[in-house]
């Protein structure tokens, strides 16, 4: 297969994305239905199978783009999540289930010492349905209801990035970020008193925004790496049919890991990530993440364990909600590393505001190397 | 075979896998969207203006019943009493279906009158029918006051229906009149044997005949006889002269020419009130100043229309009506083109001084969604001129009592907010 052949079928994987064609969406939850949506996690199946450890380092996670310039040949790559979820507040429990496409993205050198990426991921989660019982009175009476409302939709991140390694131990990457997506949302409300007619109004919210990042990867001995990256995001602007509806500062971030690989078949990392997400108004926390991982075995068929927790950025009351998850994965090569198949299984728990989501997400990637 | 199998069940698998559920039990404030659904519930006494009334889309002679009553009020008795004109053979006859020879009519031996009842009520008792002789001069102008003298001078028979309903069989073998009761559709065919004498074959009228009938009972007299394919049909058995000789023949029945009735009291003439029913029947318009403010940028999720009725709605007692509230197409006064796809409407109970309330929801929902239409209401009877009530509501010139509308909507939603 040829340079370009490669190029054109990695456009192809990825161009839906970026003309707006197909939107990205996350592990979603309740705590992102209050605030501006659940953030997606900047990870491929690889990294979030150790917990998002090796993020910073992955140069298929669109988290950092310096961990891009090792590339050494063109690799797009794509990840699926199935999530079942069960929520649990005030002794109820829903189970709830949901199907994303978070991640696709396409890499390659295009000069020596310069490697370029384009591809998208979430953003913001932005899907949920909430159903709600209640009554009030109305023309002297007691009506009872049930209100519906619902979002379907995201904000996606397409990132167009560079990466170059100056030396032997440096390598630098900046990426630019363009926030697009938008929600079809629904409110009705169904009165038990049939006299009421059916209240049922919808719109399509779309969503702009735009940020930059930066990153560098160092690598301070043999088998020890360290990277950083910081990226500021101005505003997500929603319009409702034209009309601006909203205005939220988005956060700015910063984040750091470490890599340590002792031998060719075992890795350990951790990485630690910050966000000043309160900047988006009240019921907003500035957040702290970290993640512990390791992998380990022939890296044709290796074993992937991790952890990771922190703080989601919107919940009611005054502390922000907690979240732990532990995660374990594995990879396949075929065709002589030509395609990779990754899968993981994690088991996440969030808390906060006297509400429970416990998750199980199966993860299935696909990485493929022209 | 086993990679057929491991794709099924990878297809089966990514099937299941696709199923979305994301609806949950709110759990609000703290896990629910910012934004709420906000209703809004507005009286709008003084929205309704230019309110007119108008008689006369339905007349006497054009309604699909005719209607038989005998109610006595305080100052005045109401009283109707269908007629109808069966127009003859004339004065020859063929004598036989073979047979293109012609006889004369000499006369009539009897004749076999039938009358649908198509409305009574269970509870009237004693219920009599006095059938009269009219002149066969009767036409669709003709009034209450004109047959005065026939009603009075001219009966031909009396029956008693609930006296025949309960005859062994349904059928009088002495008078010779039978009742079919027709339990499905709540129909009384009357079947009335006329003698020589009730059934006057006149050759020099072309054996033209008209009745009148009248009605009373012990309470309730108020029935409505059926038109058209339900109205009045008659048998004649006549005697036709052939060479000489008299011969009976048995000729097809005479449906009526003429099928209507005559009342008294007439109906009052339109005044300031907003008159609803009656016969000829009348309508109301009322114009509503729509605020802009509910028409652009809501949803409306109810409507009622509140009449107070200005004198005690008139008609038989045991006659119950119902008017409607329509959209008009265009408004043009009391020519206005009238929306016949959607309708409300309420039930009128004679005698009633209560307010009346309909629920105009789906003619208000239609103004909002095009911004073309006249805000225009129009009132008028369900069943155009097939009951002898009628309601008289207050106008917005009497602020007291004017036309209200309640109006209960939805503001837009706050979507997009975060």
């Amino acid at each position: 297969m040829t340079h370009r052949t490669g190029w054109t079928i990695a456009v192809l994987l990825v161009g839906p994305a970026l003309t707006g064609g197909a939107m990205a969406a996350a592990q979603d939850s309740q705590f992102g239905i209050r605030g501006l949506g659940t953030p997606g996690r900047w990870e491929s199946v690889r990294s979030r199978s150790a917990g998002g450890a090796f993020a910073p380092f992955d140069p298929m996670s669109p988290l950092m783009e310096a961990s891009l310039a090792d590339l050494g040949q063109l690799t797009a790559t794509a990840a699926g999540y199935t999530s079942n979820r069960d929520v649990l507040v005030g002794g109820t429990t829903t189970p709830l289930r949901s199907t994303r496409f978070p991640l696709m993205g396409v890499a390659g050198p295009v000069r020596p010492r310069l490697v370029v990426a384009a591809g998208f991921t979430t953003y913001l989660d932005r899907s949920w349905d909430v159903v709600l019982r209640d009554s009030f009175m109305l023309r002297g009476a007691l009506e009872r209801y049930t209100d519906a409302i619902a979002s379907d939709g995201s904000v996606a991140d397409l990132r167009f990035a560079a990466a170059s390694r100056l030396s032997r131990r440096i390598a630098v990457g900046a990426g630019l970020h363009l926030l697009a997506g938008s929600t079809r949302m629904t409110a009705e409300r169904r009165f038990d008193d049939s006299t009421f007619s059916r209240v049922q109004q919808s719109a399509e919210v779309r969503y702009d925004g735009f940020g930059l990042s930066g990153s560098v990867l160092i690598g301070v001995a043999p088998g020890l790496s360290i990277a950083g990256w910081a990226r500021s995001d101005n505003r997500l602007r929603a319009k409702v049919a034209d009309t601006i509806s909203a205005v939220t500062d988005l956060p700015r971030m910063a984040g750091g890991g470490i890599l340590f690989a002792p031998s060719p078949n075992a890795r350990v990392g951790a990485s630690v990530a910050w966000r000043s997400w309160s900047r988006a108004g009240a019921g907003a926390f500035d957040t702290w993440n970290w993640s512990a991982g390791m992998e380990f075995g022939p890296r044709r068929m290796p074993i992937r364990l991790g952890a990771r927790g922190g703080q989601m950025p919107f919940g009611p009351g005054t502390q922000a909600p907690t979240e732990v998850a532990g995660s374990l994965g594995t990879g396949r090569a075929f065709a002589q590393g030509r395609a990779l198949i990754d899968v993981g299984l994690e088991r996440l728990e969030r808390r906060g505001g006297g509400l429970t989501e416990r998750v199980w997400t199966v993860l299935v990637g696909l990485t493929v190397r022209p | 075979m086993t990679r057929r199998r491991l794709a099924l069940l990878g297809a089966v698998l990514l099937v299941a896998a696709c199923v979305e559920r994301l609806s949950a039990p709110a759990n609000c404030p703290d896990f629910c969207p910012s934004g709420q659904i906000t209703i809004v519930d507005t009286l709008l006494t003084s929205s309704i203006h230019r309110d007119s009334s108008h008689r006369g889309y339905v007349l006497a002679y054009q309604s699909a019943l005719m209607l038989a009553a005998h109610l006595p009020g305080a100052t005045d008795t109401l009283d109707g009493r269908p007629i109808f004109r069966i127009n003859g053979y004339g004065s020859r006859i063929r004598l036989g279906t073979a047979d293109t020879s012609t006889g004369a009519i000499l006369g009539a031996d009897s004749a076999r009158l039938q009358l649908y009842v198509v409305r009574r009520d269970s509870a009237t008792r004693n219920l009599r029918l006095q059938l009269y002789r009219l002149p066969i001069t009767i036409d669709t102008g003709t009034t209450f006051g004109a047959l005065v003298a026939p009603f009075t001078d001219s009966l031909v028979r009396t029956v008693n229906i609930d006296t025949l309903l309960a005859q062994p069989g349904r059928k009088d073998s002495v008078t010779g009149d039978s009742v079919v009761v027709d339990s499905v559709n709540h129909r009384l065919l009357l079947s009335l044997k006329l003698d020589t004498a009730a059934a006057r074959y006149v050759p020099t009228d072309s054996g033209t005949v008209s009745y009148g009938v009248r009605i009373a009972a012990d309470t309730l007299a108020s029935i409505a006889f059926g038109k058209v394919s339900l109205g009045p049909v008659l048998q004649w058995y006549l005697r036709v002269d052939s060479l000489g000789a008299p011969v009976a023949r048995k000729p097809g029945v005479l449906a009526a020419a003429l099928a209507t009735f005559v009342f008294a009291p007439s109906a009052a003439p339109i005044d300031s009130t907003l008159a609803v029913g009656g016969v000829p029947s009348a309508h109301s318009l009322l114009r509503v100043a729509f605020p802009k403010a509910i028409r652009d940028s809501s949803q409306i999720i109810r409507a009622t229309l509140y009449l107070v009725p200005a004198v005690p709605a008139r008609g038989a007692p045991p006659d119950s009506f119902v008017i409607e509230a329509r959209n008009v197409l265009a408004d043009f006064g009391a020519k206005s083109p009238i929306d016949l796809l959607s309708g409300d409407s309420a039930m009128i109970h004679p005698g009633a001084t209560d307010t009346v309330k309909i629920e105009v929801t789906n003619l208000l929902q239609q103004w909002a969604a095009d911004s073309t239409r006249p805000t225009v209401l129009l009132l008028r009877p369900e069943r155009e001129a097939q009951t002898l009530g009628e309601i008289r509501f207050y106008p917005s010139a009497a602020a007291a009592f004017s036309p209200t509308l309640q109006i209960t909507f939805v503001r837009r939603f706050p979507f997009g907010a975060p």
